[in-house]
């Protein structure tokens, strides 16, 4: 009997499973004992970390997508359809198709979604990079600003030890902003403003998710004639007044609010009743070392949409990958959960728009900061432009 | 100069930077740094660690030179050499195991009726047509005759 494994999700973490999945379970799927079959609801594969370099101009879309079926093995049934529901009882999806898809194992990737409505008048008047149209927006904006105050801030799930989308994103744009301002000539006449809620992940008052990181900051920023700011908290913007209020009791105001907005679980996530997060976010609580979806043992969950206190980026999905494979191909040949993922994340941030810093941690050990150069500028911009798609194929 | 620069204190002999740096005042630091010198004597002795430091400048000097229009060339270079490697190879290994799963071949007959009924076998055989065709324009191009200007 064929056993069918569900991929969900066509970013970077479910491609590259569905292709190590084929590479893992090879024998099995040409002796036709397992189907590896991959949904998404896109026909495009978007690389996401590139939306931050659209906000600077450096990118078109056309250089940070690909056709989803040109990044997976032949192997892999493309199914271009939505999960309306996940019945995770009766290991069955529900599309919005009206097909019904039964599975032996499922791996959830569905991502987050950057949710900025839910922050009262962020939508209106402030900007994000996290996706193509938005970034565009913000593009606009600080390519033509010659004077004024930008506002950096960021939000925080509301579910307890849960980072928001690219915990290094902000400090990258804050400095590659400070860099494209001077670039443009009129940074001596705009005021940069990094901020940090009170209450980030584990760490309260501090400058960033991880302590050691946030102790360097301040030397940074003041080199560059950034000003910072802890302890301030999003509550809503007056964009009328162009103001942005805390739930500190703050007020500050600004020409342009750079905001990176709270995020949640796709809908058939948050609605497959499953998820324990608070405020609706919809993250599915997941073992911390099999990765599995807890009480579900052929379920594994992976990228944005778990619970864990990790990176919701690709450089986690990298490191969860051979865990999610090596368990469902362990469970299908022995019936044992033999790999554990150790939160293990690793990335190259973007320290301005040419200097880059390789940094790695785990759920143990924190990032240690280390002097940006040029070398790593370079290998990030060699990852963005060349070896991404190699990782999305499992190659890398 | 400014006054500030002329008051500078007076440059450090290497001895006196040897006894206060104080990493070197560290014996481990010491073995180690004696091993690295036995082992690179030879190489100062016969010139030849020149060659490593000239590597070394070379190396340093096209990092220098690398800017944002390099990587993309090269990383467009790569991307099309792996992206074009990987799929020839997934086709050639699918279809061979499509090919091996069947215990007998298809008979000419049975492989003619797919080819008139399977469009995608048909499109394939239009992408070899079409290659063979652009093959020959640049043969044809790179071997015409050229006048002499």
């Amino acid at each position: 009997m064929v056993q069918n494994i569900i991929v969900v999700g066509g970013g970077v973490g479910g491609t590259m499973t569905a292709n190590n999945l084929v590479a893992k379970l090879y024998p099995e799927i040409i002796r036709h004992k397992v189907r590896v079959t991959l949904i998404s609801n896109s026909p495009w594969h978007y690389y996401k970390p590139a939306f931050m370099y659209v906000a600077f101009g450096a990118f078109y879309k056309n250089e940070l997508r690909r056709p989803q079926a040109s990044l997976l093995r032949p192997e892999i049934d493309f199914v271009l359809d939505e999960v309306e529901g996940f019945e995770f009882k009766n290991s069955r999806l529900r599309m919005s198709s009206g097909k019904i898809y039964d599975y032996d194992y499922l791996v959830v990737s569905t991502g987050c979604i950057p949710s900025p409505e839910r922050i009262p008048g962020l939508k209106e008047a402030g900007d994000h990079f996290y996706q193509h149209d938005p970034a565009r927006e913000l593009y606009k904006k600080i390519s033509t600003i010659e004077k004024g105050r930008i506002f950096i801030g960021v939000t925080f799930p509301q579910t307890p030890n849960v980072p928001h989308q690219c915990g290094i994103a902000p400090m990258e744009t804050t400095l590659m902003l400070d860099e494209f301002l001077r670039q443009r000539g009129v940074r001596d006449q705009i005021e940069i403003v990094y901020t940090y809620p009170t209450i980030s992940q584990l760490v309260r008052n501090c400058l960033f998710l991880q302590r050691p990181t946030g102790e360097v900051l301040p030397s940074i920023f003041d080199s560059k004639d950034i000003k910072y700011r802890r302890g301030f908290t999003l509550a809503s913007v007056d964009s009328e007044r162009k103001v942005a209020i805390s739930e500190e009791g703050q007020e500050e105001d600004f020409d342009i609010l750079m905001q990176t907005p709270p995020i949640r679980a796709v809908d058939a996530v948050i609605n497959s009743g499953v998820s324990e997060a608070s405020n609706d976010e919809g993250w599915l609580p997941t073992d911390r070392e099999s990765l599995q979806l807890e009480g579900f043992e052929n379920v594994f969950v992976m990228g944005d949409t778990v619970d864990l206190p990790i990176s919701k980026a690709g450089g986690s999905c990298h490191n969860q990958s051979p865990v999610v494979c090596n368990n469902i191909a362990g469970l299908l040949r022995f019936a044992e959960t033999p790999a554990e993922y150790d939160g293990k994340v690793q990335a190259i941030a973007q320290m301005g728009m040419e200097a880059g810093m390789p940094l790695w941690y785990d759920y143990d050990k924190d990032v240690v900061p280390t002097p940006p150069t040029k070398i790593g500028g370079l290998m990030r911009k060699a990852f963005n432009r060349g070896i991404y798609w190699s990782v999305a194929r499992g190659l890398v | 100069m400014t006054n500030e620069a002329r008051t500078e204190a007076s440059p450090k002999s290497l001895e006196q930077v040897l006894e206060e740096v104080p990493e070197l005042q560290d014996q481990e630091t010491l073995d180690g740094l004696t091993d690295l010198i036995t082992k690179a004597a030879p190489l100062i002795q016969g010139r030849r660690l020149h060659n490593i430091v000239d590597l070394l400048a070379a190396a340093s000097d096209v990092i220098e030179m690398a800017d944002d229009a390099m990587v993309q060339k090269l990383m467009a270079l790569y991307e099309e050499g792996i992206g074009g490697a990987w799929g020839i190879t997934n086709a050639l290994r699918y279809a061979s195991a499509q090919a091996a799963h069947d215990e007998t071949p298809p008979t000419i007959w049975k492989s003619l009726r797919r080819l008139s009924k399977d469009e995608d076998a048909r499109r394939g055989l239009n992408v070899a047509i079409n290659l063979a065709a652009e093959l020959g324009r640049q043969s044809r191009a790179a071997n015409k005759p050229m006048l002499e200007d």
